[in-house]
């Protein structure tokens, strides 16, 4: 306890240096303001923005993105509740009990609870990424290569089981993601693989490239299809301050969500929309108030968006302690590290403390200014809805253009961009999630290293896998994880939940 | 027999796939299971995607029905168009060793095959979008960064019907504006801001 402390006291001193104080405010402002925006995401930002954060040290720069990614979650509500319009995929539910609060002239108090749930489940949740990470930490490291590659297979298996649609389908991109990672260099021969002669491959594809084009460039073509539809504020915002009945029921919703929403998010393919899915759909069962439910229940509004926030903080505890991304978000914070130098794993926490202890309290300052960025400025992040998209569109463009030529330098990281926006938007088409495909992509050639090394080891046996407990364990999980989703029950009730 | 032809098509890709893996990785050493050469991961991960693109494949013949969009008879001539247009493209200008290096002759293919899809109404946000990125690059280090700019919004722009001549101008100022703001000024980005030929 007394070494935690000491511990979260070296990274407020880390985190509050003015360097690291302005990113965390920058990361939380884009954040909202990309949340608020319907049509681009946290992926498609934070793969926008990777080549900016390179110039800063690595502590800065995922400090930054890490506000991107919560501030987003802040920021989907808003318009979730004025507009009945999900700014993120994670506020979807929140349009169901906030938007009929707002027309029964509760908006202020739903956005209150909103924002004061998700500051509450926040800092719960920074404190357990704190308490979790050495403990989590110390585990790892008695890991062999065999328990690795087992823990990795078994987060690819959860990450597609969660995965919007065909379970199969979602397992074929994350295997289709490991293959794209196997293109380059064999860092045990030296061979190339996959790289057609072409220099600029042999360091692998670039990352940035696959996220940007999948999650941004093809993302902007099916908006650009979808004809816009676009609501202007009607309601008056109101009140922002609850009543002592509305207080007193979404207090237990906000509690409830922040336990949900803490545990989905750790879960690999979690994360926020998981959370907040499964918040709603218990609040709808338990909670005090579910007969109001369709009428602007507040527990509706209060449990999912605690869930969502406190979600998007947990799913950095396998990021940080495993070295193993939890969702599309984490695949990409894998990918800042890497270029910035770091091997992401258990030895992080040792490694780099700055960096581990001072984005964990970077996380709750920037909950702290989330705070004060969204409840008396809504008006004018409500504002930024009125930027039509036409002219939307060609500026996220263009940032792409000019981010991905500036990772290297090259005009090669642009046309590679261009093939995997159009392999994006036929993915798409055909449902196949491209979200599996980013985690396979990043897990791939960890995989490799630690089989070959595993197989090694076992001079070539492969019970090895099943003979350590650890591993055996993993597998198992695993393989039951893909038979209850042959379960034609369960399968449906997925569905239901995920169905947007 | 419902057919279900998104996943059909799925399963069919994820084959493609694995096949065309799988006959790229036969110059890679397989090893054995104790010394895995860097052909071995490769052969069990083009098996396994092989494997589910057949199981995909197997089950949408029985789980549809799940029909893909209706094309008009342009965007269906419009897309083995384009594909032909940027191989030839692509073969003429790397066989007349015309604009050789920096991968010109790659983006130049690029471009064009965009453009040509965009000729189908349905593709022009596919198309127009992509042509944009991919003149962008070709534009970028010849031309320097603001005449890329020019180039790729009003590309891009003709993607969107509303757009009108006077808000694409003052869309292309801000954004040159911006850029020169965020990218040279402050972040410095090694990148020629003019024309390399004035």
């Amino acid at each position: 306890m007394e070494l935690l402390l000491q511990n979260l006291g070296h990274g407020f001193g880390v985190a509050l240096t003015i360097d690291n104080l302005l990113f965390a405010l920058l990361g939380c402002l884009i954040g909202t303001a990309i949340g608020v925006l319907p049509g681009i995401g946290p992926v498609a930002t934070i793969s926008l923005l990777l080549p900016i954060t390179f110039g800063q040290p690595a502590t800065t720069a995922i400090i930054m993105l890490a506000g991107i990614y919560y501030g987003a979650q802040y920021g989907g509500s808003t318009t979730a509740i004025l507009l009945n319009l999900p700014g993120e995929v994670s506020s979807v539910v929140t349009t169901l009990e906030g938007y009929k609060m707002a027309r029964n002239g509760r908006a202020g108090a739903a956005l209150t609870i909103a924002a004061l749930g998700s500051f509450f489940a926040g800092t719960v949740a920074t404190i357990l990424v704190a308490a979790s990470g050495p403990l989590l930490t110390s585990i790892a490291l008695s890991f062999g290569p065999a328990d690795y590659f087992s823990l990795m297979l078994l987060g690819l298996i959860i990450s597609a089981v969660l995965a919007q649609g065909s379970v199969l389908k979602s397992i074929g991109m994350v295997v289709f993601g490991v293959a794209l990672g196997l293109v380059g260099t064999d860092v045990q021969t030296g061979q190339q693989r996959f790289t057609f002669g072409v220099p600029e491959l042999s360091d692998g594809i670039g990352f940035v490239s696959i996220a940007m084009g999948m999650f941004g460039i093809a993302e902007i073509i099916l908006n650009l299809e979808r004809p816009e539809a676009r609501s202007v504020l009607t309601q008056k915002v109101g009140s922002l301050f609850l009543t002592k009945e509305e207080f007193r029921r979404a207090t237990p919703a906000v509690l409830r969500g922040t336990v949900v929403g803490s545990l989905l998010g750790i879960l690999p393919g979690g994360g926020a929309s998981l959370a907040s899915f499964g918040s709603y759909m218990m609040e709808r069962k338990v909670s005090r108030g579910r007969a109001q439910f369709g009428n602007g229940a507040i527990e509706g509004v209060a449990g999912p968006e605690s869930a969502n926030n406190a979600a998007s903080q947990t799913s950095f505890i396998p990021l940080l302690t495993l070295g193993i991304p939890a969702n599309a978000v984490m695949a990409l914070m894998v990918g800042a590290l890497i270029i910035q130098g770091i091997q992401p794993g258990p030895r992080m926490v040792e490694a780099q403390p700055d960096l581990f202890w001072g984005l964990i309290a970077s996380m709750w300052i920037g909950n702290l200014m989330l705070l004060v960025i969204n409840l008396p400025m809504i008006g004018m992040w409500v504002k930024l809805l009125q930027v039509p998209y036409k002219y939307l569109y060609p500026s996220i463009l263009v940032f792409c253009a000019i981010g991905v030529y500036s990772l290297n330098n090259n005009v090669f990281d642009v046309y590679q961009t261009v093939i995997f926006g159009i392999l994006g938007y036929i993915f798409s088409k055909l449902r196949m999630e491209p979200a599996p495909l980013l985690i396979g992509f990043v897990l791939g050639p960890m995989m490799e290293e630690h089989l070959r090394r595993a197989m090694l080891l076992s001079r070539g046996d492969a019970t090895v896998f099943i003979e350590r407990p650890i591993s055996a364990t993993m597998l198992g999980i695993g393989a039951v994880a893909i038979l209850a989703m042959a379960l034609p029950s369960l399968r449906k009730g997925k569905d239901k939940a995920l169905a947007e | 027999m419902k057919i279900n032809t998104k996943d059909l098509l799925s399963g069919a890709i994820l084959i493609l796939l694995a096949v065309v893996g799988y006959w790229l990785n036969q110059e890679h050493a397989l090893g054995n299971a104790r010394r895995m050469g860097p052909g071995y991961m490769p052969m069990l991960t083009f098996w396994i995607l092989g494997g589910l693109g057949l199981a995909v494949f197997l089950i949408a013949l029985f789980s549809g029905p799940n029909p893909l969009d209706k094309w008009t008879k342009l965007e269906i001539l419009a897309v083995p168009l384009a594909i032909a247009v940027f191989f030839i493209t692509y073969f003429v200008f790397d066989a007349l060793k015309l604009f050789t290096g920096n991968y010109y002759v790659l983006g130049s293919a690029m471009f064009v095959g965009c453009v040509v899809l965009a000729v189908a109404p349905g593709w022009r946000p596919l198309g127009l979008v992509h042509a944009g990125f991919a003149l962008f690059g070709l534009m970028l280090e010849q031309f320097g960064l603001m005449l890329a700019l020019v180039g790729c919004i009003v590309v891009a722009s003709l993607a969107d019907p509303d757009h009108r001549p006077k808000g694409v101008i003052g869309m292309i100022i801000f954004l040159c504006a911006l850029c020169w703001w965020v990218f040279i000024k402050e972040l410095d980005i090694r990148v020629p801001v003019w024309p390399q030929f004035l």
